[in-house]
């Protein structure tokens, strides 16, 4: 029988959600462990023939950003190994772990996205970090290199993430009114007292003083930061919102919406989710979604299953792609429903087996 | 049957040049405004830098094509769009005879904002949603005649956003405010919330409505002990919303026994902080 293989966390909801998924299609997984990476890897190199591989992120427990930035560095190391590793042509990776690192880089994947012709949240040109730092190595852009951009472009209201970072880590939405000077930073990120360090939080702040802000703002600039227009979203029942959509095998499977009271929608900030088609959007609305979904998704060909958020502008609804995620298929909303995503995946696992099994018997009979 | 409809500009409109001056020109060149009695006015584009006077001198210029409103909301915005208290208001002195037909009118945002000498028999709700009510705002609706008014919702907010008052400010208004045909008083958003419970439970106005709104605010069990004690002696009293608030589970518990319909919801934890305890009103946070 052809292997099928996850590299994942043992007991978690990935994990377990996606055995029940696999198994309503018989499929059986055997669990790799990220945490004997890689030796465990390794081990299956035994001339068994070829293994699907999925590749679930790892766990981190920590909450300082400045270790979740060399947490992210060693993740898109282990993913180039893995790279190599199929290279060699004895993996089939569910979704290629070059095009998880590629997705990992929310500035990279905006500007590949743009080039194809699907509108992006933009961003703001701050600092050049790819063209070599602008003052030299080692050096941030200030906080007034910032404003002086946002006055500049005339862009008043900024998202501020790092680059690489999954969820609202350490994401700060800041706005000013330079005609009287004004501003304002809401964030989860705290600045904890004993380190100095940013901490991520599940609690979203308000700072409205402005050397508060300041001092906030510079800590994340020591990261890798991308600087995005913050649209105002669309609402729902007085709740601001953006989507969740998971593209699977060119077919949207899942549409979530993440309804929020605060600038910052990510539902690990025990903000409410519901679902999609609750909102009462029109289908042209949603043909729209679809379309920039199906074409997002379509720019990573080694991209099977895809979770990307989704901002529609408030007033207009015009989605714009925020950002998109290789491995952004645990939505709770659906493991304690259907199940939907798991189960294709499941599906997508059988239908590789039975290809292999095929293959090998016309190799057998021609042998 | 009118229609309800909102009108806005959205970021790209704003780049494009739209913004308050073009406002109600778009407004009466939709070919379904005439129907349109419920009108609510969102973004005009910068509107924490562009105040939204010309919108409403605009209304006051076309007050015979905007007569068949019934209810007006300007500044109909939310944090995504601008922060509550940076919203630039503008004078209504000239809005309320222009619109002798308005029964509704909601305005959010404080900064500039001027309501002038405030005189219309018909209007029947007025809302005010800040981050901080003004005292010059107080003393214009203390002199106010609105003899048709039935419902008032002031958010009062705090100092940092423009509340330059006291619980006092609040206690001389009710008292020498005179809205005869008033039945839902609310007073809300507040940092002082259990003072201003007290100040409200006092007013000569809780004998005459059934309404009253303490909501958004940070009342806490103090507030909620002095509602339990004193509600019984109002039995016209048939609502009490004190949603969003800071009382312990206990104390709703007892609200909701009260043979009044309670809105307690959305219950916050104050945040112990440096020994000192902290506390949000909904809008000031």
């Amino acid at each position: 029988m052809s292997r099928l293989m996850l590299l994942g966390n043992p007991g978690t909801k990935r994990t377990r959600y996606l055995e029940k998924g696999a198994a309503l299609w018989g499929v059986q997984l055997c669990l790799l462990d990220w945490k004997e990476f890689p030796k465990n890897l390794l081990s299956q190199d035994s001339g068994a023939g070829p293994f699907f591989l999925k590749i679930d992120p790892p766990l981190w427990d920590s909450c300082c950003l400045e270790q979740l930035s060399g947490l992210t560095w060693e993740y898109k190391e282990n993913l180039m190994e893995l790279a190599r590793q199929g290279s060699r042509g004895k993996i089939c990776f569910f979704n290629d772990p070059k095009t998880i690192k590629a997705l990992l880089d929310k500035r990279g994947c905006k500007r590949r996205l743009r080039e194809m012709g699907i509108p992006v949240t933009e961003e703001l040109e701050f600092f050049d970090w790819e063209g070599g730092k602008k003052e030299g190595p080692g050096q941030y852009p200030r906080f007034s290199d910032l404003l002086d951009a946002m006055k500049d472009q005339g862009i008043f209201q900024v998202f501020l993430k790092p680059n690489y970072g999954s969820g609202a880590a350490g994401v700060m939405a800041l706005r000013c009114d330079p005609a009287k000077g004004q501003m304002v930073l809401y964030t989860c990120a705290a600045k904890d007292p004993e380190t100095g360090r940013l901490v991520n939080t599940k609690r979203l702040r308000r700072f409205g003083d402005r050397q508060q802000v300041s001092d906030m703002a510079q800590l994340l600039l020591r990261q890798d930061c991308i600087a995005e227009r913050w649209y105002p979203k669309a609402e729902h029942n007085g709740h601001s919102y953006d989507l969740r959509v998971v593209v699977q095998d060119g077919e949207v499977d899942f549409a979530l919406a993440r309804l929020s009271k605060g600038p910052i929608t990510n539902l690990q900030l025990n903000n409410r989710p519901l679902k999609a088609e609750e909102l009462g959007l029109s289908d042209s609305v949603w043909d729209r979604v679809r379309q920039i979904c199906l074409k997002a998704a379509g720019c990573y060909p080694g991209l099977r299953s895809a979770g990307i958020d989704i901002l529609l502008e408030k007033g207009s609804l015009r989605p714009r792609v925020i950002e998109m995620n290789g491995q952004g298929d645990l939505i709770y909303q659906d493991i304690y429903g259907e199940n939907r995503i798991y189960q294709k995946q499941g599906k997508m696992m059988r239908e590789w087996q039975m290809r292999r099994q095929w293959e090998d018997r016309i190799w057998k009979n021609t042998c | 049957m009118g229609k309800a409809k909102r009108y806005q500009y959205d970021y790209e409109q704003y780049e494009d040049g739209k913004g308050p001056k073009t406002m109600v020109e778009d407004i009466l060149s939709d070919p379904e405004f005439g129907q349109v009695t419920d009108l609510t006015i969102g973004s005009w584009g910068d509107a924490c830098g562009d105040s939204c006077q010309d919108i409403l001198d605009g209304i006051t210029d076309n007050k015979d094509r905007f007569a068949h409103v019934e209810k007006l909301f300007v500044g109909d915005m939310d944090y995504e769009e601008c922060e509550v208290s940076w919203i630039m208001q503008g004078n209504y002195g000239r809005l309320w005879k222009a619109l002798p037909g308005l029964k509704e009118l909601t305005i959010k945002g404080s900064t500039d904002l001027i309501l002038g000498d405030v005189e219309h028999e018909n209007l029947e709700s007025l809302t005010i949603i800040c981050g901080g009510l003004g005292t010059s705002v107080f003393e214009e609706l203390k002199r106010a005649k609105l003899p048709s008014l039935k419902k008032l919702v002031l958010y009062i907010g705090i100092e940092n956003y423009g509340f330059d008052g006291t619980k006092d400010t609040v206690k001389a208004f009710l008292e020498e405010s005179d809205f005869p045909n008033l039945v839902h008083l609310g007073i809300e958003d507040s940092e002082i919330q259990d003072d201003l419970a007290q100040v409200a439970l006092e007013s000569k106005y809780m004998s005459r409505i059934h309404t009253l709104d303490l909501a958004n605010g940070t009342l806490t069990d103090k507030g909620g002990a002095l509602l339990l004690e004193k509600l019984p002696q109002f039995p016209n009293i048939q609502v009490l919303d004190v949603h969003y608030h800071y009382m312990s589970d206990g104390m709703v518990k007892k609200l909701s026994q009260l043979p009044i319909q309670v809105d307690a919801s959305e219950p916050n934890e104050a945040e112990e902080y440096h020994g000192e305890i902290w506390m949000n009103a909904m809008l000031t946070e």
